[in-house]
């Protein structure tokens, strides 16, 4: 029952969705304000009309109803409930219509805002959103329904969604539980993360085009979807560090980043929407780089959804793809689609897209901002390559050939270094114009203090150069941005009489978008200290040991105690539990319960490391492999990852920096237009 | 004017030529990637797409440590899809075994155990523990478990006859020995 009401929700929202398409065009062709109210309601009632389907769906994938096969294949009677609910994203048809779920609650959100000023955007909004939902819900609809149930016919048991004939339902006794390795509560999430900051990217996408349909091409379509903008790059950084934090626990392999193909796929847009977010400043500021946002922004959606295609088609080999599935050459028609009617757009609007002014300086913030974001391009085209060489090689020479992380490592570090230089150069620079002379005074306190601390380094921790030049850089962009802060409060102490602290503040309080960005910028620094640590420090090794034998490495010991393994039929899981005490020094810190965990429902093994976490350092025990009970000796893998930690703290002060630019304190599309030119830039003025 | 030149301008006809040309380039490679990463799927009635295999060290069929589907036209073929830690395949494992001792000397059907995601190390504990002789392969990246369209869970049992047809697909362990030689006859 429950199944077919969701299943016939599906197919009502998906026949709103269209009407509301069709209802939009007309009303905008034939100016029908009518037509266009009544496309704006029907986009608004989709939203609750997918919670009614999904909720359908939850309730059947927490009440066991192993007949329907989604449900079969991504839960079993030992999950508990929470995980039950979240196995709705675990497989590729409950994803889909996740992920419809999640855009039909931002259009709607869209539809309620308040259109007075914008009226002749909102038919062409609800056009794209209305096509990406059609597009999603038509998916679902049509090719992978999570609704669909197993049916006995002639013996055979067969999945269809309404009964053949002579068919009896096929109830299997158990499901297949959910993939082990997902059971991780960053998992719980993490997709969620990017799910949503993919669908908050359709929003900004949304109306770029209709500035391009419309013609109204002024800096109008990027007030209105600045906050969305930053909104879609919290999500979908978050959904990154979340991805990587998981990988860090749950994957066994000591790191948090393998440049996997579905990786890169979502890092894409991130890079993209980087970009963007400080391009649009340009325009907001100096009316320059129209051409540029819009390519940005109509490269960002396309890169959602060809992320989108990469993960679900089985186009790529990955740890992340989802099983080969019909549904690839409707994604690939769809990503052909968006690109064609956005390009073709974009030509035909291209003369009204030019500059107001010019770029009159090198050294100016916007041509920094320009290099900021010729370098994030650069990546995105490494990473590109990257991602698509193995079809390039298959068909040039019939083999599959994958790039492995050492090619991205290589081609983007230099590429990072720039933006990191860049990043301490530019919030120095002022708008219009700055010179060598100018930025020399602002900087020269900083680089000199970055310079000798890496001296310091180079005598006290490292001599390894790479790391040194980053150090370097990091150092240089922690001191100039501080100096930022210090500076301005400094400022604004002795003209307000406020005491330093006040002052800072309301400061920042006053600008966000600034001094947010700082607070970004400086967590940057914070994980690039972590990503230095483990990419260039990280010590491996790996030894079989008895009961009471030792091993070592970079100066901790560890010694294997005991090991002990037991079902725990309640959960499904046979665990495999191995002690091990650890030594630094010669003191003893503790003990380390490195895990193998074996799900019976799914038959697969989960390696839990065991890991001692320090500023310093963290130390990554993994159980490998145990011999029976006899011998009782163990094979473990040690990891020591120096500073990986600060990649973490860096990740929070990100996520803080980002909600602290993006809080909702006045609407960014009530701002004056074009800010004067120089008392935007205290820097300038100092 | 030049700023007033500038401001009319579009986009030049080459210019344009060039976006959708590398566009097209790009569309065709990943569609060509994607027409290659979409295996065919098998169905009853239906001719079951070509694979290859590699056995498993100590495996081999008439002298070959290699095979390919297309190879066995002319037989009937049993392909078993089984893993090293699916309790109901060790059920059948013996009946499978004893299945071969029948007709392998005959010549006529191939038994063929295709293990589907495992270890290295359990795959070759299961076969020492039940002495298996039929040729055994892994399936690597679950090329084979996805051309044949796996449906339910391991054991899963494949009939395809002299022609290369899929006739019977078979989900859970096999009750008996007789119950595969019915299967087998009812193919001839």
């Amino acid at each position: 029952m429950f199944a077919e009401f969701g299943y016939g929700i599906l197919v009502v929202s998906f026949i709103v969705a269209f009407y509301s398409l069709i209802a939009a065009v007309y009303g905008a062709l034939r100016k029908s304000a009518a037509m266009v109210e009544s496309s704006r309601r029907g986009m608004f009632l989709v939203f609750p009309l997918l919670s009614l389907s999904a909720a359908a769906l939850v309730y059947l994938l927490i009440t066991n109803h192993f007949e329907v096969a989604f449900v079969y294949e991504v839960t079993s009677r030992s999950m508990p409930t929470y995980l039950k609910v979240t196995a709705w994203w675990g497989g590729q048809a409950g994803s889909l219509l996740f992920w419809a779920w999640l855009l039909a609650a931002f259009t709607s959100a869209v539809t309620l805002r308040k259109w007075e000023r914008d009226i002749e955007f909102l038919p062409w909004v609800i056009v794209v959103n209305a096509v990406t939902i059609i597009f999603f819900l038509g998916m679902v609809v049509f090719y992978e329904n999570p609704f669909t149930r197993f049916w006995l016919v002639a013996g055979n048991v067969e999945p269809h969604m309404f009964a053949p004939l002579a068919a009896t339902l096929f109830t299997p006794q158990d499901g297949n539980g959910l993939n082990p390795l997902l059971r991780h509560p960053g998992m719980v999430i993490h997709p969620p993360m990017l799910y949503l900051g993919f669908v908050s990217y359709v929003i900004p996408y949304a109306f770029a085009m209709a500035a391009l349909i419309t013609g109204r091409t002024d800096d109008r379509w990027i007030r209105l979807t600045r906050r969305w903008s930053l909104w879609a790059w919290l999500f979908l950084s978050f959904g990154l560090v979340l991805g990587g934090r998981w990988a860090y626990d749950v994957l066994g392999w000591g790191g948090y980043w393998g440049w996997d193909p579905v990786e890169i796929a979502a890092f894409m847009p991130w890079l993209t929407g980087t970009a963007f977010l400080h391009s649009v400043m340009i325009q907001e500021k100096r009316g320059l780089f129209k051409h540029w946002n819009m390519i940005l922004v109509i490269l960002t959606y396309a890169l959602v959804v060809f992320g989108t295609f990469l993960t679900r088609s089985g186009v790529l080999s990955s740890v992340h793809a989802f099983a080969n599935s019909p549904i690839g050459p409707f994604f690939m028609g769809y990503t052909a689609l968006t690109l064609f009617v956005s390009i073709a757009l974009l030509i035909w609007r291209w003369p009204l897209l030019h500059g107001e002014t010019e770029m009159k300086s090198m050294l100016s913030r916007e041509a920094l901002f320009l290099l900021n974001n010729l370098l994030f391009m650069s990546v995105l085209i490494v990473s590109f390559w990257g991602v698509i060489f193995p079809l390039v090689s298959e068909l040039f020479t019939g083999q599959k050939v994958t790039v492995g992380p050492p090619f991205y490592e290589r081609a983007t570090a230099p590429l990072f270094a720039g933006l990191m230089l860049l990043m301490g150069i530019a919030p120095l620079s002022a708008w219009g114009h700055s010179t060598i002379k100018t930025l020399g005074r602002a900087m020269w306190k900083s680089a000199l203090a970055a310079a000798i601390l890496t001296v310091v380094l180079f005598f006290t921790y490292t001599q390894n150069y790479i790391a040194l030049i980053g150090f370097f850089l990091i150092a240089l962009v922690l001191f100039v941005t501080f100096q930022e802060f210090g500076r301005a409060a400094r400022a604004r102490q002795r003209a307000q009489g406020e005491n330093f602290f006040t002052a800072l503040a309301r400061l920042m309080g006053r600008n966000r978008r600034r001094y947010g960005g700082y607070i970004i910028h400086i967590s940057m620094m914070l994980m690039a200290i972590g990503i230095l640590g483990i990419e260039i420090f990280q010590k491996e090794t790996q030894g079989s040991l008895a009961q009471g034998e030792q091993m070592e490495l970079a100066g901790y010991t560890i010694e294997y105690r005991e090991l002990a393994s037991w079902p725990d039929e309640g959960k499904g899981v046979n665990f495999t539990r191995a002690v091990v005490d650890v030594y630094e020094d010669g003191i003893y810190l503790g003990e380390l319960t490195p895990r193998i965990d074996y799900y019976f429902d799914s038959q697969q093994n989960m390696t839990i490391p065991g890991n001692r976490s320090t500023l310093k350092d963290d130390l990554y025990v993994l159980l490998v492999d145990w011999q029976p009970v006899s011998s009782m000796g163990a094979t473990f893998k040690v990891f020591v990852n120096p500073l990986v930690n600060w990649l973490w703290i860096g990740s929070l002060l990100f996520l803080a920096g980002i909600i602290f630019t993006a809080w909702p304190d006045h609407d960014p599309a009530e701002e004056p237009l074009r800010a004067p030119q120089s008392t935007n830039q205290p820097s300038a003025a100092d | 004017m030049t700023e007033e030149l500038t401001k009319k301008r579009g986009v030049s006809v080459p210019v344009q030529i060039a976006i959708w040309v590398f566009l097209a380039g790009l569309l065709a490679l990943v569609g060509f990637g994607l027409n290659h990463a979409q295996n065919p799927m098998a169905q009853i009635g239906k001719s079951v797409p070509d694979f290859d295999l590699e056995y498993y060290p100590g495996y081999e069929y008439n002298g070959i440590e290699k095979m390919k589907l297309s190879d066995l036209r002319g037989k009937i073929v049993v392909i078993n899809i089984w893993a090293s830690w699916c309790k109901p395949c060790e059920q059948e494992a013996p009946d499978l075994e004893q299945a071969w001792q029948i007709y392998k000397d005959g010549g006529d059907v191939v038994i063929l155990g295709v293990d589907y995601v495992d270890t290295p190390k359990g795959a070759e504990g299961y076969l020492t523990k039940f002495d298996i002789t039929f040729p055994n392969a892994p399936d690597l990246k679950s090329n084979i478990s996805s051309i044949l369209n796996r449906q339910m869970g391991v054991p899963e049992t494949y009939f395809i006859d002299r022609t290369g047809i899929l006739r019977h697909v078979k989900v859970g362990p096999f009750a008996s020995v007789g119950e595969i030689q019915s299967i087998i006859s009812s193919m001839e």
